[in-house]
């Protein structure tokens, strides 16, 4: 042992680590007078706990003119609120996914909110809503859109269309239920127009109280924001594991509860809407 | 000549519940091999002596590293021709040597009445005793003529071996049970481990690290390239302990809020004979992180 060398903490963790934690304890609360700014490894930025919202958005051509307009308009505008949530002590990106005959990413990967710029849809072609779910489930995973390791929460699904699918979207969504990251996500949907169908929606979500529907660009623009903003808190919750007698409850009992949570507030929200008086989408199709 | 530190800082989640630290860390230089290692106690309510297993793992990892190499000719020897089967005798040595601790350690400190009124009767009996101090274990060893590592259950061991890359070398088990955290708890925990081993490079810089660290990043470059920049600051050591301090501080106050500890070994010779390859490394890892960005920003719609 002549030449061993254990220095520091390390004698302190090796021999009695109880010292060494304490100590490192002690450190931690000196913290107020460490100069954060002052640090050569700063280049590699910290993260926060991170959430991704995923929006479905249905770009087919029955879309089209006031829909899409509005659709665009409200999402632009929904940036800066959604921004707002993740201040707190959240990093919320966003991965938008269009469909159409096509099924397409607006961005190659879930971009941070801070940088996330809305690019203006387009709309065209038919509702590949299966088509989505399973390029959805393909890039649910740790191997793909989900591998940020600062990631905590389970994510944010929101589809928005106003048809019913023209493909066989049970099977899409067959594939997107085996997926572990769709059964903890929350999920919730609007209905756009007196086509859409609010029993597939239901079909997507697992439940008719995360489903709404908008049947005019007022609607649109208030159901928008009241889900995104809505489920982004409810999903960004640090939700205890643990119940009021002090019992340790399973993770799957926690976003059941906060599925349930999406649900009741998003009913409460919609009840509490003053009613516009503008025009139907329908009105003139 | 190795060199080395280690550090934990304690999460801003413990400091505001009242928990103690729950990792532990430390890094020995020995005659003819150098060791980094940490661990990372569970926390939660059934591993209520987990800071204790935390310890009792690094402890445990250290003491079975110094029995094999009590002959390090025979070992060194040995090692290279039957790498598998030796590091599966480490591994169960280390779980010896920490259920030792452990059974000893509640010998002499049964479960008080405090710990136990936080459980039905029920609950109780459901524990098993080991569990009380359950936790995490990532070891990163550099021999003479190898380098190999072990861990079980969350954490990360990064190296940068000469061509000064920073790789994640963990041949991680597949065979471990799905949806099981492993734990060096674990009644099966000898057959849980993941481990690496390569006698084909030498190795700069080895890092053990706590889920803690790796959570605070937003991607897996920047973790990787965070190790290559920490690699390249370590010619100054004294003066990079509270860089060290302070980062940690902040990426467990402005991350994830975990406990985080970050426990490293390195060859001071070959370090100092690599620096302009590690600082050329930094500076393109800067550039294609850039790169990236802007790459990601590009509207595909």
């Amino acid at each position: 042992m002549s030449n061993e060398k254990i220095t520091g903490a390390a004698m302190n963790a090796a021999l009695d680590g109880f010292e060494a934690a304490s100590s490192a304890a002690q450190n931690t609360q000196a913290g107020n007078a460490l100069d954060f700014d002052d640090d050569p490894l700063s280049a590699t930025g910290v993260s926060r706990k991170s959430l991704v919202i995923f929006f479905l958005i249905d770009t087919s051509g029955s879309m089209k003119g006031k829909k899409m307009g509005e659709l665009n308009t409200v999402m632009e505008e929904l940036i800066p609120e959604i921004r707002r949530v993740g201040e707190a002590d959240t990093e919320v990106k966003v991965a938008v996914l269009t469909f159409s005959t096509d099924v397409r990413w607006m961005y190659s990967t879930p971009i941070p909110i801070e940088d996330f710029e809305w690019a203006r849809l387009r709309a065209n072609g038919v509702t590949s809503m299966g088509a989505a779910f399973k390029e959805l489930s393909l890039r649910m995973s740790r191997n793909s859109f989900l591998n940020s390791p600062s990631l905590s929460f389970a994510p944010v699904i929101f589809l928005m269309t106003d048809g019913y699918p023209s493909d066989d979207y049970r099977e899409g969504l067959k594939e997107l239920q085996s997926n572990s990251w769709y059964k903890f996500g929350l999920k919730a949907a609007l209905g756009i127009g007196n086509e859409a169908n609010d029993d597939v929606l239901a079909e997507f979500t697992g439940s008719k109280d995360t489903v709404v529907h908008a049947y005019s660009g007022g609607q649109l623009a208030q159901m928008i924001k009241i889900i995104a903003v809505t489920s982004s808190q409810i999903g960004s919750k640090s939700m205890t594991l643990s119940d009021d007698t002090g019992r340790e409850i399973g993770e799957e009992d926690v976003f059941a509860a906060k599925q349930k949570l999406l649900g009741q507030q998003i009913q409460e929200l919609v009840g509490s809407q003053v009613e516009e008086s503008d025009v139907p989408f329908d009105t003139g199709w | 000549m190795f060199n080395g530190f280690s550090q934990s800082v304690m999460g801003a989640s413990h400091e505001k519940t009242g928990l103690v630290c729950q990792d532990s860390s430390a890094f020995k230089v020995a005659d003819n091999y150098a060791i980094a290692v940490v661990a990372d106690g569970h926390g939660s309510k059934k591993h209520f002596r987990s800071h204790i297993g935390s310890k009792y793992a690094v402890e445990s990892t250290i003491e079975a590293i110094d029995r094999f190499y009590e002959d390090a000719d025979e070992f060194e020897a040995n090692f290279p021709k039957n790498h598998k089967m030796i590091l599966r005798n480490i591994e169960k040595q280390i779980i010896a040597n920490w259920n030792t601790k452990v059974s000893k350690h509640l010998e002499e400190n049964p479960v008080t009445p405090e710990e136990r009124s936080k459980f039905t009767d029920e609950e109780f009996e459901k524990i098993q005793p080991e569990s009380y101090y359950g936790s995490t274990l990532i070891a990163a060893i550099a021999g003479r003529e190898f380098t190999f590592g072990v861990q079980i259950g969350d954490g990360t061991l990064v190296a940068l071996f000469d061509d000064g890359k920073a790789v994640m070398p963990m041949e991680y088990n597949e065979s471990a049970p799905a949806n099981v955290t492993a734990s060096i708890c674990n009644s099966n925990a000898a057959t849980m481990f993941s481990s690496f081993y390569t006698d084909k490079k030498k190795v700069i810089a080895m890092f053990a690290s706590t889920d803690g660290l790796y959570t605070s990043f937003g991607s897996e470059y920047d973790f990787l390239d965070y190790h290559t920049i920490i690699t390249s600051q370590l010619t100054n050591l004294e003066k990079f302990k509270q860089v060290i301090v302070n980062n940690l501080t902040k990426r467990s106050r402005f991350g994830t809020e975990d406990d985080i500890s970050l426990a490293c070994v390195f060859d001071e010779d070959l370090l100092n004979d690599s620096i302009s390859l590690i600082r050329q490394r930094v500076e393109e890892n800067k550039q294609e992180a850039a790169d990236r960005k802007a790459e990601t920003l590009r509207k595909q719609v």
